[in-house]
């Protein structure tokens, strides 16, 4: 295609790319061979700008369009049905939401806390120690690039099923185990050495995920109010200083790979696509970066993500409504050789971009020379809206920034997916042996401890740690419900959970959704937080398929009617769309990050039984709901009623709760999820090494559904005999229910009801359950 | 911030001592350094945090300059200095030998506290400044010990049981009794293991000195194996002082116990304010004002 791309006489590799007289084939052409990932509309579009501009497009500019207009950076298949249903509550204490790199909360009169949720999908499934590890790395400086220091880590992981066959793995696809111990390793080793500690997460096994691995990151970080930096320049003849890492090849097109399918000749074509961490560059970043906002010394930061520079220099320019010069030449390189578009949308790990008037200079420089951090001055902000681009005296890139900004939005056709529940044909059995069934559903990967993962992280490090991911007699611990965390020097806190059930939206987008919001609500209000703020990581399929856009469709409204019910704000996230490969799609996993706060970190509530003979209670009522149960999985049948909720009855059901540990000493208190009830008393006996006897009789249905039943809205609670009483008549009077179910005992866990019984030994249910995902990854 | 809580730490910040002044040093990949400080400004100490180039760079601009002899503390806190991509606390030891060799000699013949945690542990060995048995020859010319990779090859973090067994060497766990404590571990290399010929004189020199402080120990008070010993440490050791008492490194974590509300989440008999955690901090302190 010589005609197309011509080499301009420059000491350097510079095309000029001939648009103007390319038709659609060639238009397209010229997409795929820059890598771009455009349509042929898209292409046009930046055909018409150039031809008024009177000229031929460089190849640096057309890169930068690719990047910006990328479905990652510019949700362009996202945006409208976000809009429509979750972007539109507002509540008075959020500082800022979705705008920025993160969202920005009020956390007390003087600080925020600050979040951020994405998807590092591809990369993983690449390369998934490297995927891993930089996706905590790019999270990290989605919040300290507001001004805040990081203080817990969130990861939420998806694979295929451990005991998939090697000889079953379709072409180009890694072992789930080989997979998972790499993202758990890349996050160990990243997050370990940066110092914040990974606190929640969950690790979830489905088939959907066989080809495509989910690797969810968050972050939470706390600030001062009046440190909060915004992502934009502050005024016209400031400088931008480029600070961190070199920038080099690796992360070339990692947005444009992320916005399209995975294919079986990924690894070999996209593997340069995958950035490179290094925490040991990152730790004194943060700490420069911190140090010179907590100084007072620039006016804006932006992280260098998706895109590199290309992206981050326009948006800060534009958002402060100024343009900006650039002197490639400044740029620290790892390669001399490398092209300016290469520099340009380099997606090297470890740099940040800020923003400082031209007297505080050499100030911020100081600093980062301090931290021994290269950082350099690369280019200036001007009055006249246009990003200019220089390299060896050359300008190579010169368009106005609205246009680089203005990417499309589609409204793009769905159909939706609504499974029909027939009631009478799909009723679920009992188990034949009850035994073996609860046996089964204890040491199922998705239920069984997640030990061998939580303690490779540190999750005590920063010494502001209140309640652990494992709760409970030492080295016996059990699952906490989530997080909570001390930010500050008060005695307030912040909970931390994140929640989905894949195999429930597989079956149900809406009401999969919906439960994982009722999940999340539950987790925050078992550790005695009000529930604050959320925010969501959407990973779907090829949003060009309208299938799996109608599953996003669903998901989205499910999310919008809760939240915007329970009054929840949604105050940042990210959509991964193009999880898909030929073989298959992920299940719709719109993963939920919830935020609640704690009062008093002294009243937090733990999830292990405390002491013999102390009363436990179920709270909420059960139901034949079977759909994404873990029973039903065991026991080989199907269902497609996915549990029900609603919002106004999980508002009434929460506010009761909280209500209740205020009016009585809650010792200990546990959501009903995976599993079902059997599974929440077995856990909560498992942390201290106590049984339970339970009563089923008092609970409305046959015994497998008391059992095993996964519906929404429960929590189980331990409390003295002599606040029984009034403990339930309490939560009666609330408009809830709430049964007595029975004692902590000393060893044995036996569940009975009318004409049943099942009895096992807590150690042997704590074996079960501890070697659950262990007889897999080893230990 | 409630008002409360704002006037407290306006009391707090006028009784800090300026005369106590501890220095918790930190290169890139130290992260532990601001709960270590915190711990000691919660006793009413002076603590700050320096970048080893405040000691001897000349790119560190006047008001940020700052000597060792200045302060009466130092602490080599926790992290993952330089990433320890080699041998744990060998890039730190390193520098700081190739810097502050006789500054840091001094500060231990001068019988100066130094505490290392964890990685900070690892570094102290590394200087050969523990085991330190030549109290003549603070920082040994090779190490004589090593932080061995865990038995389970992996980093491990959990809540640990240590016996105090020192019976008055040790100046850190001078508010110690005979008594069991719970820090928490986090690390993947903290296997104390010495030269295989040496390994039994070693330990005899260790018990005779009284530099043996911490233990790993079960429930029942009992050394055990893993995982109450999280790394497979010889003789379930996780702390040691030198042969004076002045230096002392352990593994697991006390500044991350330092608060009751730091192990709110495990079966305990009561709340108090702190955690077992701030002992170590407060015989340090204690140490050095009858130094003064």
């Amino acid at each position: 295609m010589a005609e197309i791309f011509k080499k301009v006489d420059a000491p350097f590799s510079l095309y000029e790319v001939d648009i103007l007289a390319a038709d659609d084939e060639s238009l397209q052409k010229i997409s795929d061979e820059l890598g771009l990932a455009l349509n042929v509309d898209e292409m046009k579009r930046i055909k018409e700008y150039f031809r008024a501009k009177g000229r031929n497009p460089y190849d640096i500019e057309l890169q930068a369009l690719g990047q910006a207009w990328s479905e990652h950076c510019c949700y362009k298949s996202s945006k409208y049905y976000l809009k429509q249903f979750i972007f539109n509550l507002e509540t008075d204490y959020v500082i800022s939401a979705i705008k920025e790199d993160a969202g920005v909360v009020e956390f007390d009169e003087e600080h925020a806390y600050v979040v951020a949720f994405e998807s590092h999908n591809h990369p993983s499934a690449i390369e998934p120690y490297g995927g891993a590890a930089t996706g905590i790395g790019g999270i990290l400086r989605d919040v300290v690039c507001m001004g805040a220091q990081p203080i817990a880590l969130i990861d939420p992981l998806f694979f295929g099923m451990p005991e998939t066959k090697h000889s079953d793995l379709p072409k180009g696809t890694k072992h789930p185990l080989y997979l998972l111990s790499g993202v758990v390793a890349g996050i160990r080793d990243y997050g370990n050495r940066v110092g914040i500690p990974t606190v929640s997460g969950m690790i979830f096994f489905a088939d959907g995920f066989l080809t495509n691995c989910i690797v969810n990151v968050g972050c939470i970080g706390i600030a001062k109010k009046n440190n909060i930096v915004p992502s934009r320049a502050g005024g016209e003849g400031e400088y931008f200083v480029l600070a961190g890492g070199l920038t080099g090849r690796d992360g070339i097109h990692g947005v444009t790979f992320a916005s399209a399918e995975l294919k079986e000749t990924s690894e070999e074509e996209s593997r340069g696509a995958v950035q490179l961490g290094n925490p040991i560059m990152k730790e004194p970043l943060m700490h420069a970066c911190l140090e010179i906002v907590e100084k007072k010394l620039i006016t804006g930061m932006k992280d260098l993500g998706g895109g590199g520079l290309s992206c981050a220099v326009g948006e800060m320019a534009l958002a402060a409504g100024y343009g900006a010069k650039v002197e490639l030449d400044n740029v620290p390189l790892k390669e001399a050789d490398m092209a300016p578009w290469e520099i340009w949308v380099s997606e090297s790990q470890e740099r940040m971009l800020v923003t400082v008037k031209p007297e505080l200079v050499d100030d911020v420089l100081y600093v980062f020379d301090k931290w021994d951090v290269p950082a350099n001055v690369i280019g200036v902000t001007k009055a006249e809206k246009t990003l200019e681009v220089y390299f060896r005296g050359f300008k190579v890139y010169d368009m106005e920034i609205e246009f680089v900004t203005s990417g499309p939005e589609y409204c793009r056709t769905y159909v939706s997916r609504k499974p029909e529940v027939k009631a009478d044909t799909e009723r679920i059995k009992p188990p034949s042996d009850y035994f073996e069934a609860f046996k089964m559903i204890l040491q199922h990967p998705n239920v069984a401890s997640k030990e061998w993962a939580i303690r490779q992280y540190d999750h005590q490090v920063r010494g502001s740690t209140i309640l652990r991911p494992l709760q409970g007699r030492i080295n016996f611990e059990t699952h906490g419900d989530a997080a909570v965390i001390k930010p500050t020097e008060s005695n307030k806190g912040i909970a931390i959970t994140a929640d989905v059930n894949p195999w429930m939206t597989s079956i149900d987008p809406y009401w999969g959704t919906a439960s994982a919001f009722d999940e999340m609500i539950r987790n925050l209000v078992a550790v005695n937080s009000i529930p604050h703020s959320f925010v969501d990581c959407l990973n779907f399929g090829n949003p060009e398929k309208p299938e799996r856009m109608g599953e996003f469709v669903e998901s989205v409204k499910a999310l919008g009617w809760m939240a915007s019910a329970l009054k929840l704000p949604c105050v940042s996230g990210n959509v991964s769309f193009y999880n898909e490969t030929p073989y298959s799609a992920v299940p719709p996993t719109p993963t939920l990050m919830g935020i609640g706060l704690v009062e008093n970190i002294r009243r937090a509530i733990t999830s292990y039984f405390k002491s013999k003979g102390n009363a436990i209670v179920l709270v909420g009522e059960t139901k034949p709901e079977f759909g994404g149960s873990v029973y039903a999985a065991v026991t080989n049948q199907k269902s497609s009623l996915v549990p029900r909720t609603d919002p106004e009855r999980l508002k009434t059901y929460a506010n009761a709760m909280l209500e209740s540990f205020r009016e009585f000493e809650v010792l200990t208190c546990h959501d009903v999820s995976e599993g079902g009830l059997a599974v929440a008393i077995a856990e909560m006996g498992i942390g201290a090494s106590l049984g339970a006897e339970i009563d089923l009789s008092g609970i409305e249905g046959e015994v497998f559904v008391k059992l095993f039943s996964e519906s929404n809205t429960r929590w189980i609670v331990e409390i003295r005999q002599s606040d029984l009483e009034d403990y339930i008549a309490f939560m009666l009077s609330k408009g809830c229910k709430a049964h007595e179910l029975g004692v902590v005992s000393k060893r044995e866990l036996s569940f009975n009801d009318r004409d049943f019984n099942l009895e096992i030994d807590i150690e042997k249910v704590e074996k079960l359950w501890r070697d659950g995902l262990v007889r897999f990854t080893g230990w | 911030m409630q008002k409360g809580e704002m006037q407290k730490e306006e009391i707090q910040e006028s009784r800090i001592q300026e005369d106590i002044k501890i220095a918790v040093l930190r290169i890139e990949g130290t992260n532990c350094e601001d709960e270590t400080v915190r711990a000691f400004r919660e006793l009413g100490v002076f603590a700050e945090a320096i970048h080893l180039k405040q000691l001897y760079s000349d790119m560190i601009r006047d008001d940020e300059k700052r000597r060792l002899a200045d302060y009466s503390g130092i602490v080599f806190p926790g992290g993952f200095s330089a990433g320890d991509y080699v041998r744990a606390g060998a890039i730190f030891s390193a520098r700081v030998k190739s810097v502050l060799r006789k500054d840091l000699e001094d500060f231990i013949m001068n019988d100066y506290p130094i505490l290392g945690i964890c990685n900070g542990f690892q570094i102290l060995v590394e200087l050969g400044a523990l085991p330190g048995f030549d109290e003549d020859r603070p920082l040994a010319e090779t190490p004589e010990m090593v932080l061995a990779i865990n038995n389970s090859n992996r980093f491990e973090c959990r809540q640990s049981l240590l016996k105090h067994e020192n019976k008055g060497k040790c100046i850190f766990t001078k508010n110690l009794g005979e008594q069991i404590v719970m820090f928490p571990v986090a690390h993947a290399e903290g296997k104390v293991t010495f030269p295989a010929s040496a390994e039994k004189a070693y330990l005899e020199r260790l018990i005779d000195n009284d530099q043996m402080v911490f233990r790993y120990v079960n429930e029942d008070g009992e050394y055990a194996g893993y995982p109450w010993n999280p790394n497979g440490s010889v003789y379930n050791i996780a702390g040691i002082c030198n042969v004076k008492g002045n230096v002392f490194g352990l593994m697991p974590h006390p500044e991350r116990a330092f608060f009751a509300w730091n192990h709110l989440d495990y079966p305990r008999n009561e709340i108090d304010d702190y955690g077992e955690g701030r002992l170590i901090f407060q015989s340090m302190i204690d140490y050095i004002r009858k130094l003064k």
